[in-house]
């Protein structure tokens, strides 16, 4: 029966096409030369354009005040793991797999939610202070929402110009690359705050900080249907 | 075929209207079946066949040279049945696990005008596709991306957007749902062995 069945499936005979809509018509009669995508460009773009802003935006609001005394190698591995957020986060979902079209969305959300729950945690057991630094806790946490509004607005540039370029690409799975996105802005923005913000608790580290990736990716799903990620 | 649509879209993209028509020749036929047997209507099928197309011509700057855009072309075609399925508001509607999907008019859209019969046996045919139809939307189109379309796993799961685990647990279901309906000795034991439906 499964032989005779799967000759029978096979064997099913295919409809024949209806010629093409006028409207199709008419815009093939129009049709000029386009570029195509090229993932490697856009995600260059994407990483280049974001760190120039979330540069110059630190600029403007300046480095930490208790950077000198807190430990290099902490300061420097927790920035790397930032950096490694967003650029891996967007190279997921700008970047399709070779000969493919689409992009890993699927990995690319996952690691959304891995880098979400790992920053939150990092941030919670892995803060250091010094002498100078800020202590906020849980009595003054209401007052560190500043930094989510710094991390938010370094997140958009990164998740606009990602959904800017991915537009039409996935007809399938674009929240999840849309929080992939988002959450990459987030991390960017958790590299800001680390270079700029001076509280070192690891209640306004992990939650503030760390809780910026997790809301960027949220809000970045969220408004995803609109910026035309599926055609 | 996939080299040869390649190439065709490479044309595309430069500005060879001929080359679309090609694309839409190959693939065209295909994508019909496909939303024939999802909607079950064919004049629902050929329109969403249309807006297939008309949204592959529009994205086109999506493509990447060198790439297959054969799945990427079924994956619109498949988003654009989910969107009509929502459209419709006959029923509940479902994208994920445990969803249904609104149930159109029940018709066969498989039957093609003038094409010819190749399968083996006319009544099995019929009672083949008859069971497809009434297969649950998710197991239905497991089967036909991969039985009649001849789509991998990988491929089916990347057009529906879920993961070959669970593409294979669907074609699987609806295939022994299928022989069970085709009153098959060894589709009862297998159904007996897999368990609850999805």
């Amino acid at each position: 029966m499964s032989d005779e069945l799967d000759a029978v499936l096979a064997g099913v005979a295919l409809p024949a096409a209806p010629p093409m809509c006028d409207e199709l018509e008419r815009e093939l009669g129009a049709l000029a030369p386009v570029r195509a995508r090229n993932p490697r460009r856009d995600l260059a773009l994407v990483i280049g354009a974001s760190l120039a802003y979330a540069g110059a935006f630190l600029a403007i609001l300046r480095l930490r005040r208790d950077l000198d005394g807190l430990p290099m190698g902490w300061l420097a591995a927790y920035a790397a793991a930032w950096f490694a957020g967003f650029a891996s986060l967007a190279w997921l979902a700008i970047v399709p797999p070779r000969g493919q079209m689409m992009p890993r969305w699927r990995a690319a959300g996952i690691g959304a939610v891995i880098a979400s729950i790992l920053f939150i945690a990092g941030g919670i057991l892995l803060h250091q202070e010094a002498p100078n630094s800020v202590y906020y806790g849980w009595d003054k946490f209401h007052r560190g929402h500043w930094c989510l509004e710094i991390g938010l607005a370094t997140a958009i540039v990164p998740a606009t110009l990602g959904a800017i370029v991915l537009r039409g690409v996935l007809p399938v799975g674009s929240r999840w690359a849309a929080a992939a996105l988002g959450a990459a802005g987030g991390s960017l923005g958790g590299l800001v705050l680390h270079l700029h913000c001076p509280i070192a608790d690891g209640v306004h580290l992990g939650i503030v900080h760390g809780g910026v990736v997790l809301v960027s990716a949220v809000l970045a799903a969220a408004i995803a249907p609109r910026a035309k990620m599926s055609p | 075929m996939s080299a040869e649509v390649i190439t065709l879209m490479e044309r595309y993209v430069d500005g060879d209207a001929a080359a679309f028509r090609a694309i839409y020749a190959l693939l065209a036929p295909k994508l019909r079946g496909y939303l024939a047997k999802m909607t079950r209507d064919r004049a629902v099928a050929d329109d969403l066949l249309q807006q297939t197309f008309l949204k592959v011509h529009r994205a086109r700057t999506a493509w990447v040279r060198g790439s297959d855009p054969t799945p990427w072309i079924y994956a619109i075609a498949h988003r654009t049945f989910l969107d009509e399925a929502r459209r419709v508001q006959r029923a509940v509607v479902s994208v994920g696990k445990g969803e249904e999907l609104p149930e159109v008019k029940a018709e066969l859209g498989g039957a093609a005008e003038g094409a010819t019969e190749t399968a083996p046996d006319p009544e099995l045919t019929k009672a083949a596709l008859a069971a497809l139809e009434a297969l649950p939307p998710q197991q239905r189109e497991a089967v036909v991306l991969t039985k009649l379309d001849g789509k991998s796993i990988a491929e089916a799961a990347a057009i529906a957007g879920t993961t070959p685990g669970a593409m294979k647990v669907r074609a699987h279901r609806g295939y022994v749902a299928l022989r069970k309906a085709l009153g098959s000795p060894e589709a009862s034991t297998a159904s007996a062995d897999e368990g609850g439906e999805s």
